[in-house]
């Protein structure tokens, strides 16, 4: 069959930084494509470059076979392009009939004015075609995630009347949200609409992508690394790809890596938040580090904001040291010795406009108090010794941690709790966003922490970097823990393992 | 629109920017340089000395606003502040004598703290908040005083004189802003509260993150504003020998320009006490020059209202908020 859009050596960079290079990939005439890849492999960008959001730097696109230049999301759509956000694009204050339309009202205007019973009427015959009963005239916000998705969807389908072509929708994680019922609702109506549709699917769940999909693209590091028909290829073999690799043990200093003291610093029990996670029980000793894996809405970032003391407890206990201790606000973690390294460090993580020396005193400005006044000479040389210890590449402690890089960054961030004596920290996808080099780095400053005796509470971006780091790994699956691993030198558990307590 | 960007890149790029620290005073000495070529007599010590006075109120007010700035808020309470203030010492010097000067002070420290409470435990923005204390204030400062200004009389003036006398030869009026201005400074650089408000306006999730009380900061600095108002109208009320309801009107605009024009960040955490002085300080020449060139007295505030627009525009850092609202 012939491609109808088609990507051809598509390239993209983000300040320097390359997101996409000689991406290949074309969707056929009424085509399920999955595309699948880990954080960071390029899905999104490849998504937003085919729905007009992101220019590419070099490379084309191609519509049946002529060239096509897209400038905006509009020009997308004018090609019958549309897109179905992640991070759901509805306007939650409008009605369901407002969103479905937006942008698109002046076909229901008159000298400016919206004739809002014909806009209720089309709204409600496009819900129609993908066999959603909602009542359109209802405000968004009182729909529920899943009902939300669909209205999505119906609003992408609109394109329908503005154009004569087949449509090509792109679904960028739709069902990340979504219970099971709801995705087979969805399933359902992808495949009744494959007559009049081609679609884009990216998901990180690969049994489900299988499922879906005709034909499968795996993406690593911002190249298409594999194309394979749906029904040629299993879940375990896609993941080994989408890996790249098997488990390399010396990038994640394995031979360093050393077995866990006995005292417990943190210990729950059926710890839950209501209706986000429950039943969580997990030990955490001096030295060890547990990583908790699971995917998006496992409740597994819930539980280390939880832990940083962002997300109230509701049911349960948590004792550090062996004393019950109640965590309502990051300042009560704070005191009790737990030290919170967010993944969004830019903006949790970091006082970005102030300096490197400030950064690290923050959490306990005692250290460079002398008489009741800040010791300034005193915190000076406390952040050289930092950026020493830490080789954090910057030129003097004074200069604002908005112009290190990332990984700089992410150091200053541990400097801070290292001199706040934190014996427990809490990492929040600790490499995100960092270069190889930089992720190596924090490895090893992961394996001095544990030697020093502190107690790693971590989730990660990639199985890999969990199973290579933990000394025990927990697999979250719908807000419980679902499997225990021991992930101790020489026995780390396989990643297809733990992928089946996942999804 | 280009050249302006282009100016705009200069004066902010953040931390870098130098020249946000320099052109504040390079404009100071420039406009004393111009006024001083035209007219050689304002060089003079006495002259330099009548305009440090002038500028004391100004100075004290703006101080306060500085703290609700840099922590990422605003005061537009201030005036109303300043005002009751000077009501109040009006209204009890005669029966009170000196203590009348710490209740009325802790009038403003009552109404800071108010005002910090409101915008922090009902989360309401600090500008609806300060604007309705403000209206409450300005309400009670009506209520005291009946509406009409209040001479200080013959008697109660031996408790007022002193602040309009000189220490030799510098005004006492001016030592005291001096004094604020100093405390301020040290309180906002040596200390944790300083530290925590810097850390506040220029990051508040990273320094909810680790474990900075926001809203105590918060309150605490709206607090200081209040009472700096209030002393602001203390010493406008002994200049005047009058306490009156509506004797800081027209000085809001100027205290907030004071601050902006110095080099504090309208966006919080950047800037300072120290920058608030030479902002203060130009505003006030800025108002003599007008004087002197013979711009009509009302049109001050038409001034004041442009170059804070200006200052602002120019000096926003459009890389720290996206939106502007």
């Amino acid at each position: 069959m012939t491609a109808m859009l088609a990507a051809v050596q598509i390239s993209k960079s983000f300040v320097g930084v390359p997101a996409l290079s000689n991406v290949d990939v074309e969707v056929r005439p009424s085509e399920v494509v999955g595309l699948i890849g880990e954080n960071g492999a390029g899905k999104s960008t490849l998504m937003r470059v085919l729905a007009g959001t992101h220019r590419p730097d070099s490379g084309s696109l191609t519509l049946d076979a002529k060239p096509l230049r897209l400038r905006n999301a509009r020009d997308a759509a004018v090609h019958g392009i549309g897109m179905v956000f992640q991070e759901q694009s509805l306007l939650l204050n409008l009605s369901v009939a407002e969103n479905v339309y937006f942008g698109q009202e002046a076909q229901f205007a008159r000298f400016g004015i919206v004739n809002w019973r014909r806009m209720n009427l089309a709204a409600r015959r496009q819900l129609e075609k993908i066999g959603v009963d909602i009542d359109v005239t209802t405000r968004t916000s009182e729909l529920t995630f899943a009902a939300r998705q669909m209205v999505e969807l119906a609003k992408a389908l609109t394109l329908e009347e503005s154009t004569q072509r087949q449509l090509v929708i792109l679904l960028d994680e739709p069902t990340s949200m979504l219970g099971q019922a709801d995705i087979e609702t969805l399933f359902a109506r992808v495949r009744a609409l494959k007559a009049r549709a081609s679609f884009v699917f990216v998901s990180h769940r690969l049994e489900e992508v299988l499922k879906i999909s005709d034909r499968v693209y795996v993406m690593k590091d911002g190249r298409v690394v594999a194309e394979h028909a749906a029904d040629a290829v299993t879940a375990p073999r896609l993941h080994e790809i989408m890996v790249g690799r098997g488990l390399q043990s010396e990038y994640y200093k394995e031979m360093k890596q050393e077995p866990p003291g006995a005292e417990v610093l943190l210990e729950t029990s059926n710890l839950g938040v209501a209706r986000i996670f429950r039943n969580v029980d997990l030990k955490l000793h001096a030295g060890e580090v547990v990583g908790i894996a699971g995917v998006v809405g496992s409740g597994r970032e819930e539980v280390t904001r939880c832990v940083g003391g962002f997300l109230p407890q509701t049911n349960g206990m948590l004792s550090v040291a062996g004393v019950p201790t109640r965590i309502v606000s990051p300042g009560q973690a704070v005191k009790a010795g737990i030290g919170y390294v967010p993944r969004e460090r830019r903006i949790e993580g970091l006082v970005m406009f102030l300096s490197i020396a400030i950064n690290i005193t923050l959490a306990n400005l005692d250290c460079v108090m002398s008489h009741g006044v800040i010791d300034y000479r005193r915190e000076r040389n406390l952040a050289v010794d930092w950026i020493r210890r830490l080789r954090i590449k910057a030129p003097s402690p004074d200069i604002a941690c908005r112009n290190l890089s990332g990984g700089n960054q992410q150091k200053v961030v541990l400097a801070r709790w290292m001199n706040a004596g934190s014996r427990i920290l809490v990492l929040d996808h600790p490499t995100r966003g960092l270069d190889v080099g930089a992720k190596e780095e924090v490895y090893e400053l992961v394996r001095e922490l544990s030697a020093q005796g502190k107690g790693i509470l971590l989730i990660s971006d990639t199985l890999e970097e969990t199973i290579g780091l933990a000394h025990t790994v927990l697999v979250m699956r719908d807000g419980e823990i679902t499997a225990r691993f021991d992930a101790s030198r020489g026995r780390k558990p396989d990643q297809v393992e733990l992928l089946r307590h996942m999804v | 629109m280009k050249m302006l960007d282009a100016f705009r890149s200069l004066l902010s790029a953040g931390s870098t920017g130098w020249l946000r620290n320099v052109a504040p005073p390079a404009v100071l000495l420039v406009l004393i340089a111009v006024i001083g070529i035209a007219s050689p007599g304002f060089l003079r010590a006495d002259t330099l000395l009548v305009i440090l006075s002038d500028t004391a109120v100004l100075f004290v007010l703006a101080a306060g606003a500085t703290f609700a700035i840099l922590i990422g808020g605003i005061d537009l309470s201030i005036q109303s502040v300043a005002s009751l203030a000077s009501v109040i010492l009006a209204q009890l010097l005669p029966r009170l004598g000196l203590w009348a000067f710490v209740v009325a002070i802790l009038a403003g420290v009552a109404s800071g703290f108010a005002s910090g409470l409101v915008h922090v435990r009902l989360r309401v923005p600090s500008f609806v908040a300060t604007l309705a204390t403000g209206g409450v204030v300005a309400g009670l400062g009506l209520l005291a005083s009946n509406g009409r200004a209040i001479t200080i009389e013959e008697t109660s003036r031996l408790d007022t004189t002193w602040m309009n006398q000189s220490l030799d030869g510098v005004p006492v009026v001016v030592i005291i802003a001096i004094a604020a201005g100093v405390a301020s400074f040290l309180a906002l650089r040596y200390t944790r509260f300083g530290r925590r408000c810097m850390a506040v306006g220029a990051g508040e999730p990273a320094a909810w993150a680790v474990g900075i009380n926001v809203d105590r900061t918060k309150i605490l600095a709206f607090t200081v504003s209040g009472a700096l108002a209030a002393l602001a109208g203390v010493i406008l009320a002994c200049r005047l020998s009058s306490g009156s309801p509506n004797l800081a009107n027209q000085t809001l605009l100027p205290a907030i320009a004071a601050v902006i024009v110095g080099g504090t960040a309208i966006t919080g955490g950047l800037g300072g006490v120290e920058r608030t002085a030479v902002g203060a300080l130009i505003i006030s020449i800025v108002r003599i020059g007008m004087t002197f060139v013979g711009v009509d007295i009302f049109a001050e505030q038409m001034v004041f209202g442009a170059v804070l627009i200006g200052a602002v525009s120019v000096t926003i850092d459009r890389s720290k908020i996206a939106i502007i609202k």
